[in-house]
């Protein structure tokens, strides 16, 4: 696809190439997230902007130099977060500010740019300050640090409370899959008062689920309420095939499930019934 | 290695947790007297100064600081955040720190 042949070019330009590249604004990256998003199928997740804290870049694994960086098991390239400025230093290509979030520290680069109107330059943002960065995260001889698309000063604190919520969202997300819709919510509270219906009493008994079981474990377990059988429950590749599922995820959810206590094995170790009391 | 640099956000109620600590807090300015200062963050903490302090009673502000034996802030670094700031948001955010503290400090 033409599409991702642009893509692909981007990203492996050399580092001082791209580095100006940046340094020209915002278009670059912008124009790539456009044009790589109809494609959709190859280049999915590829061309992010996931907000993040810094210990979450720190954190960040690589998992072999020059390959993307991955959080909470996700490709990320581009990344925004917010932070402090601890320490500003300028040099005549670029000026690194270390900014500090209260999860960690990380140095940031902003490339300049040589053929900006000096007239229309906005001021230097000064130590103290809290930034909002855009910008894309780099390696460079074993070091970290985020080359910046966009800086600007926060001016309303509370954006920096609203960033580090949306920051856990996402890592939730990733980490326990999507939250349970807002239908499903409503029904959660009519269960909660009456163990009527067995719409109702479903939606509930799922809602009540510990945090840490994710997206398939719910699934998993709703469908052995729901599921007519008898007292021998359901097997494994039964729950994989009315799923849609591999059988080895669905395996892993069960686990879980079987630690937590809210499944139990029947006649072997792969036939589970719901444990209610 | 990020352990000493991060400075993990909190209230009052949760100091007696992170002793000789270096924290965060955000806390509304209810009495200046000297350099030291009382803020209401979820409950009063007793704040005491540096020479680069400036705060305005009434004001929110966010301060980095060590907790002290007696639970008082020995203040590092402060910034005044004026009278506009969501406080629920605040301790949404001190929630989410302790509970999902993978991503915001280490131990």
């Amino acid at each position: 696809m033409a599409n991702y042949g642009y893509g692909g070019g981007y990203s492996t330009t050399s580092y001082g190439a791209q580095g100006g590249a940046e340094g020209g604004g915002f278009m670059g990256g912008s124009q790539q997230g456009s044009q790589d998003s109809p494609g959709g199928s190859r280049t999915y997740g590829k061309d992010t902007l996931r907000p993040v804290t810094i210990k979450q870049i720190i954190d960040a694994v690589q998992p072999h130099p020059d390959s993307d960086f991955k959080i909470d098991g996700s490709e990320v390239t581009q990344v925004t977060f917010v932070g402090q400025i601890n320490s500003i230093s300028s040099q005549t290509t670029n000026t690194t500010y270390k900014v500090d979030d209260g999860t960690g520290l990380i140095e940031v680069k902003q490339w300049i740019d040589s053929d900006a109107d000096a007239t229309t330059a906005k001021p230097q943002p000064k130590e103290g300050e809290y930034l909002r960065v855009f910008g894309r995260l780099k390696a460079f001889n074993n070091k970290r640090h985020v080359a910046a698309h966009v800086i600007r000063p926060i001016a309303d604190y509370n954006e920096v409370n609203y960033h580090l919520l949306e920051a856990t969202a996402v890592h939730l997300y990733f980490t326990q899959g999507p939250p349970e819709g807002v239908a499903n919510g409503v029904k959660q509270e009519g269960g909660m008062f009456v163990d009527a219906g067995v719409g109702n009493g479903v939606a509930a008994k799922g809602g009540k689920l510990p945090p840490k079981i994710t997206g398939v474990g719910r699934k998993v377990y709703e469908l052995l309420q729901s599921e007519p059988q008898n007292n021998e429950g359901l097997h494994v590749n039964m729950i994989a095939q009315k799923l849609g599922v591999p059988s080895n995820e669905v395996f892993k959810a069960g686990d879980v499930l079987l630690g937590e206590g809210l499944i139990y094995t029947t006649v072997d170790d792969e036939t589970w019934a719901v444990l209610e009391y | 290695m990020a352990d000493p640099l991060s400075t993990p956000r909190l209230t009052s109620p949760h100091l007696e947790h992170f002793p000789s600590r270096t924290i965060r807090l955000v806390g509304r300015v209810t009495l200046l007297r000297g350099d030291v200062a009382t803020l209401d963050s979820d409950g009063a903490v007793t704040a005491h100064l540096n020479r680069d302090s400036h705060l305005t009673v009434g004001n929110w502000v966010e301060v980095v600081g060590k907790v002290n034996g007696d639970l008082s802030l020995r203040v590092l670094v402060s910034r005044d955040l004026g009278r506009d700031v969501d406080f629920e948001a605040v301790k949404a955010v001190v929630d989410a720190t302790h509970r999902y503290k993978e991503i915001f400090y280490s131990e």
